[in-house]
């Protein structure tokens, strides 16, 4: 998206929980990439798509509440529309709650660009008695306006078609005036901006910026380079605060306010309906303080219950053709280097296809249930009381949430919390978060030989481990951290296509990044085998391999290995004792398959997750987590060994 | 005058004000929290917990922080459903 190409760019964007980007997939297939904005870490989906023969650069950006974002990955979302001009907006906004998402529709108006409106989750807005003339919104916006239901499919081709006619005509929209005393101050001060004056889009968009700005930043580079401008902004703020006794960027974001519900009012009509009693009776219920915690529990246990539950019969079916394969090779081969070099790179393809995809799979496909029915939120609110008590606070919770699926990305949205304090804490606690990876370890080892109730039992010690690392953490800062502001989406049903189509993305990721790294390393280990030079790694690690944990000394390549991917030290794990998957449990014990695991958990997550916090956070945070991983990695094997041995 | 702490749940509550300082302020009107909106508090979490607030105006439910809830200052405007 760097280099501007002849195709249209075409922007989606919307409010949080909009179900934009359930929108774009639907447009964007399968062949959607994620890339880097420039120069950051923060993701956006892009995909080229043919629209009736035209070819058209779409581009899915981060949620955002407004165009005067408050965390650090919406500022980043936002500058990239400021900078790369998009040749069409997709508003994307939710119909349920049509009054407040306008407020981000009438900002978008400002930037003259052309735009169109989906209006998602009409189905949404019906059962909750909402019935929106959409003739009449577009009348009153002067956009277009195409009803979507994202989830089924519905309204794309439509929306699709006005995209390209927007296209084509190319109109921009333009903004709703607000009341006269509010314009006129806005209309002055824009008409003040001199003709080299670095506008943002237009001369009413800067202006009405410059009033809303912060002002501690912007005012000060202002007072330098023109203190004449400054003076006018600092009269039209005051004038503006006089009027309405409140401060400036306040009085701008209640007339948007007013505007929007204004327009909801002219274009909608409320009926209470039934369907809502149902939905808030069930919210009750969900987040009820006593219940809810129950039910928190049972999906938590269910969860698991189900991953194992299709995981492990998958995984036995899939490992038997795999060993023989491997035994009847290494049979016609003999031992020699070819040889080790094929089992190698058998064990790495092998693996991951019948130990790690088997509980991959089940795991994201349920993950995205939780997430679409809007669960996540819901089970962030009940654990947000449960955080506060020991040190932690609740706008963590979506960030440790997303570190169970992988712990980059939960590293990357830490920003959006604001104060430093949070994010360190956070960022320290997230690699302690069994993330996808090391789910598939635990219930590959521990729950498919010892039962799952012992790997529900080691993920919930795991949980309270966090908890009460973050307490000894938060003792370190003084600072008080700055409370939770979450909203919570109502209740959808998902989409079964959609949570495939999340599924069968993560699956492809994996495939492309994962699996080579699991494939390379079961080849150089199995070179290195032939070589003895693991041998000589083990004899190294052994002091704390074979005295201090007694583990079999083979396995301390593999803990050393583990540090490029999680799952390498599983499959080398195997690779390293020279046994198959099933007959794992005659050359160790139940004893030392625990410690292990409680050893490969809660050692560095990845190189990956280590190098992110070294960009993200700096040289001192990521050597401290290093440091905090293997510390604690080392004692509670230990402990674990210990306790065990008795 | 009451902030939404010491307000009763399942009652309309009309926003007076919010204090405190212009990232709170600012957080809360891009998530539609703006002085006049009529909220309810829906119910309270033990172990002094989060609040989870509607609000009736733009339709929308958000929890909030106890430090966050203390400052949204809110006068009762109606009865107990």
């Amino acid at each position: 998206m760097a280099k501007k190409n002849r195709h249209p760019d075409v922007v989606f964007i919307g409010q949080p929980n909009c179900g934009k980007s359930t929108l774009f997939n639907a447009v964007a297939g399968l062949k959607a990439d994620t890339s880097n904005f420039p120069g950051t870490s923060i993701k956006h989906t892009h995909s080229k798509v043919n629209i009736e023969g035209s070819i058209v650069n779409i581009i899915d950006l981060p949620g955002t509440y407004s165009l005067n974002p408050s965390d650090p990955a919406e500022k980043v979302a936002l500058s990239h529309l400021f900078h790369e001009k998009p040749d069409l907006v997709i508003n994307v906004v939710d119909a349920s709650i049509l009054g407040r998402s306008l407020e981000l529709t009438l900002e978008l108006m400002e930037l003259n660009y052309p735009m169109i409106i989906a209006l998602n989750m009409i189905d949404l807005a019906k059962k909750k008695g909402v019935e929106i003339d959409i003739k009449k919104l577009e009348e009153l916006l002067g956009v277009p306006v195409i009803p979507t239901i994202a989830t089924r499919g519905q309204g794309i081709k439509e929306m699709l078609e006005a995209a390209l006619q927007s296209l084509e005509k190319r109109l921009p929209a333009s903004p709703i005036k607000w009341s006269r005393d509010v314009e006129q101050r806005v209309e002055e001060l824009s008409n003040l901006l001199p003709e080299d004056f670095p506008l943002v889009y237009n001369k009413r968009f800067t202006a009405i910026h410059m009033i809303e700005a912060n002002r501690l930043f912007f005012d000060k580079v202002l007072r330098e380079i023109n203190p004449k401008l400054k003076e006018n902004l600092d009269r039209v703020r005051r004038e503006l605060e006089e009027m309405h006794s409140a401060p400036a960027y306040e009085v701008i974001s209640a007339e948007r306010h007013h505007l929007a519900l204004k327009i909801f009012e002219e274009s909608s009509r409320v009926f209470r309906g039934k369907r809502v009693k149902f939905q808030d009776r069930l919210d009750d219920v969900i987040m009820h303080p006593f219940l809810g915690y129950i039910i928190l529990l049972a999906v938590f246990f269910g969860f698991f219950f189900i991953i194992f539950k299709v995981g492990s019969p998958l995984e036995e079916l899939l490992l038997e053709p795999l060993a023989s394969l491997r035994n009847s090779l290494m049979l016609k081969l003999g031992a020699n280097v070819f040889s080790y070099l094929i089992d190698g790179l058998l064990a790495g393809i092998g693996g991951g296809v019948a130990i790690v995809l088997p509980y991959f799979v089940p795991l994201i496909l349920l993950m995205s249930f939780l997430e679409d029915v809007g669960y996540l939120a819901r089970a962030g609110f009940l654990m947000d009381t449960f955080m506060h008590r020991i040190g932690l606070h609740g706008k963590s919770v979506s960030p440790f949430i997303l570190g169970f699926g992988c712990n980059v990305p939960a590293i990357v949205s830490t920003r959006i919390l604001e104060s430093r304090r949070d994010r360190i804490i956070t960022s320290l606690l997230i690699p302690f978060i069994p993330c996808s990876a090391r789910t598939t370890i635990i219930l590959a080892l521990v729950a498919f030989y010892l039962g799952p109730v012992w790997a529900f039992g080691f993920y919930t010690f795991n949980i309270l481990l966090i908890a009460v690392l973050g307490r000894v953490i938060s003792l370190f800062f003084r600072t008080p951290s700055p409370g939770l502001i979450l909203e919570i989406p109502s209740l959808k049903m998902p989409s079964l296509k959609n949570m495939l189509k999340k599924t069968i993305f993560q699956m492809k990721s994996f495939i492309k990044f994962a699996w080579p790294i699991l494939i390379a390393g079961s080849i150089v280990l199995g070179f290195l085998q032939y070589l003895h030079i693991d041998r000589f790694i083990n004899l190294v690690l052994s002091p704390l391999v074979e005295k201090g944990l007694g583990l079999p000394q083979e396995l301390g390549v593999t803990l050393v290995f583990g540090f490029l991917r999680k799952e390498l030290s599983l499959l080398m794990m195997l690779q390293a004792l020279g046994v198959n998957y099933k007959d794992l449990m005659t050359v160790i014990t139940k004893e030392q398959l625990l410690v292990f695991t409680v050893f490969i958990n809660f050692f560095i997550p990845c190189l990956s997750t280590v190098a992110l916090l070294w960009k993200e956070m700096g040289r001192r945070i990521a050597l401290l987590s290093v440091g905090l991983n293997t510390g604690v990695a080392v004692i509670l094997s230990l402990i674990a060994r210990w306790i065990l041995g008795k | 005058m009451i902030n939404l702490l010491q307000a009763p749940p399942d009652v309309p509550l009309r926003i007076a004000g919010i204090h405190g300082g212009h990232g709170i302020r600012r957080r809360l009107i891009a998530m539609g929290f703006h002085k006049g909106d009529t909220i309810e508090l829906d119910s309270l979490g033990i172990l002094r917990g989060p609040v989870l607030v509607r609000n009736l105006t733009s339709d929308t439910s958000v929890a909030l922080g106890r430090g966050i809830a203390q400052r949204i200052i809110v006068e009762i405007i109606g009865e107990k459903k």
